[in-house]
């Protein structure tokens, strides 16, 4: 073991039974805190008939009441504005709003305090020391800094390293690519898909070849790209550059990284975090390896608007091999494996197929029958949606409005293509209107009308 | 890695400067400049909280 490795290396070595009591310490401690201090919280655990007293031990925790992404809309609107009743703080103390991207129903708005914003960016400091960021790296970071929370923490945090940040934030994508090469910047965050967007550029329209420039490592973050071995294989040979993955969320935090031996799949930050695997059928807490479920997750140490429990959907299994770095935090097996309910990311934004039947089936010209289709043109992703007008319906009457919606609904664009009214499948039980041909062992082939 | 193995040690310092940091923080009314920047300061102390205090507090450091 070298201490050099470790962001905190009393921590992430820490004897599993030793990282437990640490857990479940934390657990109580942000539990209490939201009891007395969040309406919400209180509420959803007296209704279930529990205190903080209750919880008397680790297998206890599951006694406490999971909290679902629908209920933090409902919270919203009660006061204080706009975050509603789950807030622990005074709204003074407040000093950063972020918001999720909304792909699934009206965004969900997330209060930070400047304490929690130390959080976020120490979080980052796990991932990025592990990563082998250090002072000596100039990093360029290509990210439209927005209301999404994206790479923001990943900023503060390689400031806190001591690394030097280049915000790439409005310039295009030719001129990031000059930038990196004007500055010699050792290190690039985005998403697996602007990664190999920028290769391509670099390549095709400007004639530079991207593995020549300095960039040494990549961090991802948006999309499971970085965890998909073809995919790595893919942004690393065009950036001669190490790549890794790393998974967090508006809600939950940075929660997750792969380590510098690159083990296929990510490091739990347990210090921080306690993440739970439930079956999807029956319910129960997974704890042994190779059994997939849906991660259900608790921020330790986040104050503002406390994680507790957090059904996060995503669809995960622990990896029965300890990893080579020596860290005793456990793996995630390949990284978030997918979406519990079908949610998945595209361009790096959550795609929800109900936010398009929102949509299509909003507009009067529209029939009532669709079809997603989400591929890759070359390494980009590509959303192609197919819709039928009803008769006596023209495309020209339709086409724009349709498209306005979904960019605003979605936040993404689309590849539309129309049919005759009775032309796509129809269907006798549970429709199947959503293909992600970019899943491995996705082997249907899609079915012209 | 002096401080690796002495992480009460370690304790006592975090637990010292956040007292200051909190006196002074008291004392800072009508003094944005002192109020504020303390508050920050004491933002940074609950991470040194988090990587070492809790360790100690929770009695799990190595004996």
């Amino acid at each position: 073991m070298n201490p050099q490795e470790y962001w905190n290396p009393v921590l992430e070595t820490m004897p599993r039974e030793k990282l437990k009591i640490l857990q479940f310490k934390k657990f109580k401690r942000i539990l209490n805190w939201a009891y007395t201090r969040s309406k919400f919280h209180r509420a959803l655990y007296d209704t279930a008939g529990l205190t903080p007293d209750d919880i008397c031990s680790f297998d206890d925790i599951k006694k406490i009441p999971k909290v679902e992404k629908s209920m933090m809309r409902g919270i919203q609107n009660k006061d204080p504005f706009p975050y509603g009743d789950a807030l622990c703080v005074p709204l003074e103390e407040v000093s950063t709003f972020r918001q999720t991207s909304g792909t699934t129903g009206q965004p969900v708005y997330q209060p930070d305090t400047w304490q929690d914003w130390e959080w976020w960016s120490e979080c980052w400091s796990f991932i990025l020391w592990a990563q082998g960021y250090r002072p000596r790296d100039r990093v360029f970071i290509p990210f439209g800094y927005n209301i999404f929370v994206a790479f923001w923490a990943g900023h503060y945090a390689a400031e806190k390293l001591g690394c030097e940040v280049v915000p790439g934030g409005v310039l295009d994508t030719q001129s990031r690519i000059l930038k990196i090469k004007e500055l010699n910047a050792t290190a690039m965050m985005a998403t697996p898909t602007y990664i190999l967007r920028m290769a391509d550029v670099a390549k095709n329209k400007m004639g530079i070849d991207p593995s020549l420039l300095s960039i040494n490592k990549i961090t991802c973050a948006g999309e499971p790209g970085a965890g998909i071995p073809s995919t790595k294989k893919r942004m690393e040979d065009a950036w001669g550059a190490k790549v890794y993955d790393h998974s967090g969320a508006t809600e939950i935090g940075a929660w997750s990284y792969e380590c510098s031996k690159q083990p296929c799949g990510m490091h739990v930050n347990e210090a921080m975090f306690l993440v739970e695997i439930e079956d999807l059928n029956t319910g129960e807490i997974i704890e042994e390896a190779g059994r997939k479920g849906k991660m259900i997750i608790t921020a330790l140490d986040r104050m503002a608007q406390p994680c507790i429990r957090f059904d996060s959907k995503d669809v995960i299994e622990w990896d029965p091999e300890p990893c080579s770095c020596g860290r005793s935090f456990r793996l995630i097996k390949g990284g978030v494996i997918g979406r519990s309910d079908d949610i998945t990311k595209v361009k790096g934004v959550l795609l929800s197929p109900a936010a398009i039947e929102e949509v299509v089936r909003s507009i009067d010209g529209l029939g009532n029958e669709f079809e997603i289709i989400v591929d890759k043109q070359g390494d980009v992703d590509r959303i192609k949606l197919k819709v039928e007008l009803l008769p006596g319906v023209t495309r020209l009457s339709i086409e724009n409005i349709l498209k306005d919606q979904l960019r605003l609904k979605t936040n993404l664009g689309y590849l539309i293509e129309f049919y005759d009214y009775g032309s796509l499948p129809r269907y006798e039980v549970k429709a199947k209107r959503f293909k992600d041909l970019r899943k491995k062992n996705f082997n249907e082939k899609e079915e012209r009308p | 890695m002096k401080n690796f193995s002495n992480l009460k040690g370690v304790n006592d310092k975090i637990l010292k400067i956040k007292q200051l940091l909190l006196e002074l923080e008291a004392e800072a009314t009508q003094f944005p400049a002192l109020e504020k920047n303390s508050k920050r300061a004491l933002a940074s102390i609950k991470m040194l909280e988090l990587n070492i205090s809790d360790i100690v507090v929770f009695d799990l450091a190595d004996s």
